[in-house]
């Protein structure tokens, strides 16, 4: 095996042995592996001899919610919970949820580490329409390394797709992460060995190589560079998907007035005319379902949507 | 071999629009089961060429006359008997045999019961109604009981057919069952039990709301198929789902499959060693 990298200290990390304790918050949604990260991050300051306090909520993780994690570590840590604008690293598994955090940031020296995945949720999807905006956060990657100077925004998940386990990701951001914080790799690589389950152990540990290579290896000049150049196409790509809707077609002289699509439509968005014959009164309203399409017995609606999706 | 198709579905290539609006009742969801049936036909990748539909007597069996594709309406409760015969002699084409649970089960019963035993590579489509609706609403095998029907005017008394338990007592190598209105898994259902190479014995729900739903006072197509929701419970539950919501402890989905030697294979080999001799 290779000889221990030396550790690379970012610039703006604050010495280790003051005795202000040393913040790391780390934020994402459930199942991403938030709880893996702190317990990895807990159980390694512990080995170099720090004290440390760990608190985390995980309530509705199971159903897709957030999942936050305080870890504090220094010679005498008093509080578990970090106060706001006191964290030193914001480790963020969700782009979301990263920005939802960010007030507890730390001013000019905090480190904001971010994967670019996005996972919308539910409360963000108010408009069912196919192809509608979602009220997704609007910060770009752009914006936010614009104002927080040591920013790493990767896509962790695809660095963790290249190796071909997905559920690796965590791991690939605690190497971007090992980069903030001044522990030797190999005492990083040690704990990650104790938590995760052993037949993953070495994919697990190259994702950790990854992270780490990525972010030691970022340039933040070229990299806004980047981003200026591919954001203006797609901001053109967004515009074209909202601009298209789907269409409910219906064969009139095929219908037979049986109601059950009328009944079963989710969004109510048919009615049963005089003539007993089904009708769209809110076109705007259709999600594209399918569910009339599939349940008329006479095949008098098809259903057009603008991206045809099989199921 | 599931999921072959490239295009999008569109039932209009698959029917004979000239027939069209069926002469079905409003609500019927034979209309259903036959958009699953071709749905999966599609996402399968088969060549309406390739393609054998023989139906019986009954609302089941004139909707293969509606499928633009090579079809066979044969008499009353013997669509099994002469799927087999085709599927023998030509054991090249997708033979999928449409029936009515009166035709499959009393008239046909017999049929069945041999066809499941040779496990034929056949898939039989068993549109489950509760009764013989074309012919003016008898009762048939599995009428629930206490229903009214123009034969029973007090009300059912006979005990209800399990046509799956049936199929696999006598040994078909694919059993599954669904109701109409999970369209989606209905066909993904059909899809599995075309793949099977073997006997394919599929229930579907279905529901008559003019002659059956009218007289039991059971609602509209709507609050059948609601009803049917009710009292049909995925196989994939297993034992979680409690009892009190399983009024009729009826499962749906993939409920035994098993791989048997196919019949026509089978016997094409044994020809194939008599002539060696």
């Amino acid at each position: 095996m290779t000889t221990a990298v030396k550790p690379v200290k970012a610039p703006n990390t604050p010495p280790l042995t003051i005795p202000r304790p040393h913040n790391v918050l780390i934020v994402g949604v459930g199942g991403q592996g938030v709880i893996m990260i702190s317990k990895v991050l807990a159980t390694l300051c512990q080995e170099q001899g720090f004290e440390v306090k760990q608190s985390e909520v995980h309530g509705m993780a199971k159903r897709g919610g957030a999942v936050f994690s305080h870890v504090r570590f220094g010679e005498i840590v008093h509080s578990p919970t970090i106060p706001e604008g006191e964290a030193d690293v914001l480790l963020a598994l969700e782009w979301a949820e990263g920005m939802r955090w960010m007030p507890y940031l730390r001013q000019q020296s905090g480190t904001f580490i971010a994967d670019t995945q996005r996972i919308v949720p539910p409360f963000a999807c108010r408009n069912r329409t196919r192809g509608a905006r979602t009220g997704y956060v609007g910060e770009t990657i752009q914006t936010v390394m614009e104002q927080v100077e040591n920013s790493f925004a990767l896509d962790a998940m695809g660095i963790a797709k290249q190796l071909g386990v997905v559920k690796a990701a965590n791991t690939v951001l605690l190497g971007a992460l090992s980069t903030a914080l001044d522990f030797p790799t190999e005492a990083w690589k040690s704990v990650i060995s104790k938590f995760v389950p052993p037949q993953t152990t070495k994919v697990n540990l190259l994702a950790f190589d990854a992270g780490r290579e990525w972010a030691l290896g970022f340039d933040r000049e070229s990299e806004l560079r980047n981003i200026k150049d591919t954001r203006s196409l797609h901001q053109e790509s967004t515009v074209e998907a909202g601009a298209d809707y789907s269409r409910v077609e219906i064969t009139e002289e095929w219908c037979k007035g049986c109601d059950i699509c009328v009944k079963f439509c989710p969004e109510r968005c048919l009615i049963m005319n005089e003539k007993l014959i089904v009708e769209m009164a809110e076109p705007e309203l259709c999600t594209g379902c399918r569910m009339c399409e599939w349940l008329c017995p006479d095949f008098a609606i098809t259903v057009h949507t603008p991206n045809h999706v099989p199921l | 071999m599931l999921d072959q198709a490239k295009t999008p579905f569109e039932i209009r290539d698959y029917i004979r629009q000239q027939l069209f609006p069926h002469f079905m009742c409003p609500g019927c969801g034979h209309g259903i089961a036959l958009r699953a049936l071709l749905w999966a036909i599609h996402d399968l990748g088969i060549a309406k060429d390739d393609l054998a539909i023989v139906s019986g007597i009954g609302c089941s069996g004139r909707i293969g006359a509606y499928i633009d594709a090579n079809t066979f309406h044969t008499t009353h409760g013997r669509p099994l008997a002469f799927a087999t015969g085709l599927k023998l002699a030509r054991p090249d084409l997708h033979v999928i045999v449409i029936t009515g649970d009166g035709d499959c089960l009393a008239i046909g019963g017999n049929h069945l019961i041999h066809a499941c035993r040779r496990n034929l590579d056949i898939t039989c489509l068993m549109l489950n109604n509760e009764i013989y609706g074309m012919t003016g609403g008898q009762v048939s095998p599995t009428t629930s009981s206490d229903r009214y029907t123009t034969t029973t005017p007090e009300g059912n008394y006979e005990p209800v057919f399990d046509a799956c338990k049936l199929a696999q007592g006598a040994g078909a190598g694919f059993v599954g069952r669904e109701m109409t209105l999970q369209t989606p898994s209905l066909k993904k259902l059909i899809q599995q039990g075309i793949a099977h190479p073997g006997f394919s014995f599929l229930e579907v729900i279905s529901d008559c709301t003019e002659i059956y739903g009218r007289k039991n006072d059971l609602g509209e197509s709507a609050e059948m198929v609601l009803s049917q929701k009710a009292d049909f419970r995925s196989a994939s539950y297993g034992m979680i789902a409690d009892e009190v919501f399983q009024p009729r402890n009826v499962k749906t989905g993939v409920l035994y499959k098993d791989d048997r030697p196919e019949y026509a294979q089978a016997y094409r080999q044994k020809i194939a060693s008599r002539a060696k001799k």
